[in-house]
């Protein structure tokens, strides 16, 4: 199903202050359209998942939140402040952009401390930031002796120091290990918890659903959907993986399922269908396929996620930027 | 604000490894010069003789003709200092911090060249160290020296490296800025100084006094043959505008995709 414009909601669930919001956001890069007209309303206090495939124009989109890239048009605020004057909000701001990048022939400590200077931020700054991102034991060791997870998680440190008020996370869990990441999303969860409006980017859906209340989704460089994720998995219909006790049974029970105004798809393995019903619900289907003398073998509920939201909203099956649309160096 | 840039740039710049190399190496480049010129002199004949360096300006001659080399290292330095910002992708991180890009550029430029500035000093003195060493060997007086007159010569050659480091570093800053790469900096600036204007000036001699990197090099060495010291003072400043204003311009308009 794809998404209808007359039912897009492009703000739903962003009630009360906003942090973020961009009207007509667009980049172009020579004749390449990066992102293109996005409109993003980010409550204040949320943890905002920014979703897409690679290639879809998310890290453009932050970088010209923080400054880095000039919209070719558009407008918006950021806490408050004018998107084309970032020094107005930026000392309210932390970000990790892509990878962290840092100097390798200085320790973690001094590394943040040229931040802190050129922030004008009391050295006392740095040792909190690197306790709570647990650092503070490595702390003196050079940057280039740091392993992936301490290096991200000294990027978090850095993106701390001023003790932001929104922090931008762009693809924070890239490159670590699982306990690294489930280490991330707790640090993620306990920014929340302080009142920090957290803006974290991924190409993976099922993270950003495991710690984000609200979600925006782009695909090609425009918007597809902005809204709470519970009320996104709410509007998804049901759907059933389904298979007689019979393979030969499968054709007669699809024509029933049919009948009965159901959608039915081949599903994975033999006899096995995948049907969206319409409002029969688990208990229906069973009757319906007993009432006509077929058992089933199988009649599970497939999980309402945000990555089958996705896909319905965009009305694809691949997480890819199609051929012809890809984003190049920047995404 | 300016002020919070340029200490940031310090911290990065006194990391030991980069602060003893450039150190030990402008100080190596320029007593080897004084050495090689105590121990070429001679009598009668050659680059100088062991009478010149008995004169009041004895003592920087030598230091004099590390001119170049110490032009060329510096100019390494400082392009690879702001090239690397890009390369390890570091300038998105200082950016965040301090988005007025003016004042960044500002603070990091006049990081670099004190940096540079304090690099030159200490290998001043460890050259005239090695010049007085070298003349005792050689038997060379050195009571000239450290007359009046000696050490304003001496202040007077000081001033004028100051000046050409100075201007090889913002050159060399400019051009790490355009460039983006460390690497592709210095060799693009090594061979623009050391065998291009070289190779222009041998084919079209007119064109001497009108290059870059003759200018500041006639600065450094009070002037030379081709180029008069305050020609090279005027050019050399007008180019160090111009390079300040092209890399304020072009970092203030571009999209940070690094």
């Amino acid at each position: 199903m794809v998404m209808d414009q007359a039912v897009y909601r492009p703000h739903e669930g962003a009630a009360g202050p906003l942090a973020v919001t961009t009207t007509g956001l667009t980049k172009r890069f020579g004749d390449r359209v990066v992102v293109d007209d996005v409109a993003l309303a980010i409550p204040a206090g949320s943890v905002c998942g920014f979703v897409g495939p690679n290639g879809a124009g998310k890290t453009t989109t932050i970088r010209m939140l923080l400054g880095l890239v000039r919209p070719t048009a558009g407008s918006g605020t950021i806490l408050g402040g004018s998107l084309t004057e970032p020094a107005t909000y930026l000392h309210k701001v932390g970000a990790l952009i892509e990878a962290p990048a840092f100097y390798p022939q200085l320790s973690g400590r001094e590394n943040l401390e040229v931040l802190a200077r050129l922030g004008r931020l009391p050295r006392t700054a740095v040792d909190p930031v690197l306790e709570r991102s647990g650092l503070l034991a490595r702390a003196g060791d050079r940057y280039r002796s740091y392993s992936l997870g301490m290096k991200q998680r000294l990027g978090i440190a850095a993106a701390m120091l001023a003790g932001p008020e929104l922090l931008i996370l762009d693809e924070p869990t890239n490159g670590l290990d699982p306990a690294g990441i489930v280490e991330m999303r707790s640090l993620i969860r306990s920014f929340a918890g302080d009142g920090i409006t957290v803006l974290v980017s991924s190409h993976l859906i099922s993270e950003i659903e495991q710690i984000c209340d609200y979600v925006v989704m782009i695909r090609a460089g425009r918007l597809v959907h902005q809204g709470s994720v519970d009320i996104l998995r709410a509007t998804q219909q049901a759907e059933f993986v389904i298979a007689p006790e019979h393979d030969g049974d499968r054709d007669l029970l699809a024509g029933l399922l049919g009948q009965a105004g159901c959608t039915v798809a081949p599903g994975d393995g033999a006899g096995v269908l995948v049907v969206q019903e319409s409002g029969l619900g688990a208990a229906g289907l069973n009757r319906l396929a007993a009432q006509n003398g077929i058992t089933l073998r199988q009649l599970a509920e497939r999980t309402r996620s945000l990555e089958r939201a996705f896909f319905a909203l965009t009305g694809t099956e691949s997480a890819d930027v199609p051929d012809g649309q890809e984003m190049g160096a920047i995404r | 604000m300016t002020w919070a840039a340029f200490t940031s740039e310090w911290t990065k710049l006194r990391r030991p490894t980069l602060l003893w190399s450039t150190f030990l190496g402008l100080a190596a480049a320029a007593s080897l010069f004084v050495i090689l010129v105590f121990s070429q002199a001679t009598a009668h004949g050659g680059i100088v003789t062991l009478h010149q360096l008995a004169q009041p300006n004895g003592l920087v001659i030598g230091v004099a003709r590390a001119a170049m080399l110490l032009g060329v290292v510096a100019f390494g330095i400082a392009a690879s200092q702001v090239a690397s910002e890009y390369s390890l992708g570091a300038l998105r991180q200082l950016l965040v911090r301090q988005p007025r890009r003016a004042v960044l550029l500002a603070g990091k430029m006049l990081g670099v060249v004190t940096f540079l500035l304090a690099a030159l000093c200490f290998a001043a003195v460890v050259a005239l160290i090695a010049a007085v060493a070298a003349a005792h060997s050689r038997g060379v007086p050195t009571a000239a020296w450290f007359t009046g007159t000696g050490l304003g010569d001496l202040f007077r050659e000081l001033g004028d490296l100051a000046l050409a480091v100075i201007g090889y570093s913002v050159l060399g800053m400019a051009l790490g800025q355009f460039v983006r790469s460390a690497v592709a900096a210095v060799i693009i600036g090594f061979a623009w100084l050391l065998a291009v204007e070289n190779i222009i000036t041998r084919i079209v001699p007119s064109i001497q006094q009108w290059l870059p990197g003759q200018s500041v090099l006639a600065v450094a060495s009070g002037g030379g043959e081709g180029v008069g010291y305050a020609h090279g003072l005027i050019l050399g400043a007008v180019y160090l505008l111009a390079a300040i204003t092209a890399a304020m311009t072009v970092f203030l308009r571009s999209d940070i995709t690094a």
